[in-house]
């Protein structure tokens, strides 16, 4: 079939790459014990963020490094939210991505008079983003399992009071990885800006979603949930190429479809990490 | 007075939220008082605009319901935007296929569209307690799939496109629709529903054995399983009511307000039903207020936008502000102490 062209492996990668972004970012702040729903909003927020300044400015690389820096802010927000003030940290994601999507509009409105979009601005190679994810992501497999930073990373998911008695600062580590992930998500959120060209606001689009379960699948290691982020890559790049033969509504419907069935299919096998989504209160001594 | 326990918090987040509000406001360069005056005689002005609040309001009682039971029982259901939509769809289609007599049309349309919402509820729930796959993926996912599989229905070349204008059904039969409340209004019925189930709901989970059981396994599911509740079935109930609730929803706004099903008809009332289930704190009668106070910063908003003070979005901003500052009851908690220490020139401790 023509569909299944080497084309298609290739739109795959680039698809995959925001998918990955977000699962590499909730590994890091799931091994630290910290859930983020709110990742949606991160990568939404990075996109606006690039949409604004490449526009204002005229230079990607700027606008790259000011998505990347707000994605950090609302990580920081949400680890304020769910680990020092101890909100439940589904809810503090919800309602992060509630209040970026709510930004989104007003922001668009003000800034260029359209609900919800941009004009186009100036964009940079979404290909240099996704050879920057993947160097992370590989990166990232040797330093959580081979380094001694790894290590503190995941006994602070596993047992924050062990972590506590060796002298980690389980509060502060969580904050770090939490602003990692919100960081990771506004570079997906760049590279989403970059690869379409202007923004909208329904252009992550579950993407969020869909990279914790590619975490999940992957069993919250780097490699593994780069291969599933890959899979998600491929039907949404199938996907488009089917929509010449079937109703888009339908074609549309697949990435989600495939993501309920690969988590249906696969979870039980997980390994949790122990302390995830549990506030640590530190002993009154 | 526990009451007032549970609600200052939520009054002291709400009212932060309308502080950082102005600040964004004015930063954003809008007049503050005239975006307030207007957010607040465009929701509650007169009786029309009061109708406009409490219309906005109906869809979001019910979403707010469906986020709440399930919250209850421990679960998250992100998706009620999907099942609302499955509701609305059926619920018309059992309005435009079906003659039947006044009073029990819409009855059986609600009932259609508590089915659909409750099938899109129930396959996450069963999903979750027997395949452990995370309910607020699925029910996202769910979500999206739901939206695109009504538009295709409705769509040119789907089944059941019913007008040529527009990607929408034909007109449900007029003995399916919801009386209006209000001459000129859409305001219908559907609000009346929206608070007898509310009712209804909180009976379910705080007078009823049932309801004790789902509360059990949300607050602790090994206590729960080991006092004998069967933790996977009330999982699945769980999910399955939330889904049921928001389907209702979508089937009060076919009944009611638009009297078919119309692609892509909600706004967003699906999540705002996860911001009206937290600012009432998972309380089913708070849902109400919460609702109305929802329906109010969309009505004041499009107030606000047509008098061309600011856009109305800015509404949505405060909305997301109010939920961030609710969902952290420790906050408030922080600037009480602040406050009262300050007071009593205590020494920090």
């Amino acid at each position: 079939m023509e569909i299944l062209s080497f084309n298609l492996f290739i739109s795959a990668l680039r698809l995959a790459t925001p998918i990955a972004l977000v699962a590499l970012g909730e590994t890091y702040s799931e091994r630290a014990g910290v859930i983020n729903v709110g990742v949606e909003g991160m990568a939404l927020a990075g996109a606006l963020t690039t949409a604004v300044v490449a526009y204002f400015t005229g230079w990607p690389w700027l606008a790259l490094i000011a998505a990347i820096g707000v994605g950090a802010l609302l990580g920081a927000l949400h680890a304020v939210w769910s680990v020092y003030l101890r909100a439940d940290h589904v809810v503090s994601g919800a309602a992060i991505n509630l209040l970026v999507l709510g930004f989104a509009l007003f922001l668009t409105r003000v800034i260029w008079g359209w609900r919800g979009t941009s004009p186009s601005a100036p964009t940079m190679n979404a290909w240099i983003l996704v050879g920057v994810g993947l160097f992370l992501i590989g990166l990232s497999q040797v330093y959580i399992f081979r380094t001694p930073w790894g290590l503190r990373l995941r006994v602070v998911g596993e047992h924050p009071r062990a972590a506590d008695t060796a002298g980690i600062n389980v509060y502060r580590t969580r904050l770090a990885y939490t602003v990692l992930n919100g960081a990771l998500c506004g570079l997906a959120g760049a590279f989403l800006f970059n690869n379409l060209g202007r923004f909208t606001d329904g252009m992550v689009g579950g993407r969020g979603f869909i990279g914790i379960a590619a975490m999940v699948v992957g069993n919250y290691r780097p490699l593994p949930a780069l291969a599933a982020a890959y899979l998600f890559g491929f039907v949404d790049a199938l996907q488009m190429r089917l929509q010449d033969y079937i109703p888009s509504q339908f074609s549309l419907m697949l990435p989600y479809f495939l993501t309920v069935i690969v988590l249906a299919g696969f979870l039980g096998k997980a390994q949790v990490p122990k302390a995830l989504g549990k506030p640590y209160v530190k002993e009154q001594g | 007075m526990r009451w007032i326990r549970e609600t200052g918090p939520v009054v002291g987040a709400i009212t932060l939220a309308l502080g950082v509000g102005a600040i964004v406001t004015a930063l954003t360069g809008y007049s503050v008082p005239q975006v307030f005056r207007h957010l607040a005689v465009g929701a509650f002005g007169d009786w029309y605009r009061l109708a406009q609040t409490l219309t906005q309001a109906t869809p979001i009682i019910f979403t707010s319901l469906s986020f709440l039971i399930a919250f209850r029982a421990g679960l998250f259901n992100i998706g009620a935007e999907g099942q609302l939509y499955m509701g609305a769809f059926f619920a018309a289609w059992a309005g435009f296929s079906f003659q039947l007599p006044p009073v029990l049309h819409p009855i059986v349309c609600l009932l259609f569209g508590a089915a659909a919402g409750a099938v899109w509820g129930f396959i996450p729930g069963w999903l979750r307690a027997k395949r452990g796959a995370n309910e607020f993926v699925t029910t996202m996912m769910l979500s999206y799939v739901a939206i695109n599989f009504t538009s295709w229905l409705v769509a040119p070349g789907g089944p059941f496109h019913g007008t040529a204008w527009a990607n929408q059904t034909v007109r449900i039969a007029t003995s399916a629709q919801f009386p209006r409340l209000l001459r000129g209004a859409q305001l219908s019925w559907g609000l009346i529903v929206g608070v007898l189930v509310a009712f209804l709901v909180w009976y379910l989970l705080f007078r009823t054995p049932r309801g004790y059981e789902l509360r059990a396994v949300g607050q602790n599911p090994l206590a729960a399983e080991y006092g004998g509740i069967n933790v996977t079935r009330n999982m699945i109930l769980a999910l399955t009511l939330a889904g049921a609730l928001a389907g209702m929803g979508g089937a009060a706004e076919t009944l009611g307000t638009h009297r078919r099903f119309i692609e892509l008809f909600s706004p967003g009332y699906g999540w705002d039903g996860i911001a009206g289930g937290l600012i009432a704190r998972a309380h089913p009668l708070g849902a109400i207020l919460a609702a109305v106070m929802m329906g109010a910063l969309r009505a004041g908003g499009q107030a606000v936008d047509r008098a061309g003070v600011a856009p109305a979005d800015l509404a949505a901003v405060i909305q997301g502000l109010v939920i961030l500052f609710v969902v952290a009851p420790e906050l408030i908690r922080y600037f009480r102490r602040l406050v009262r220490r300050k007071k009593l020139g205590d020494i920090e401790l």
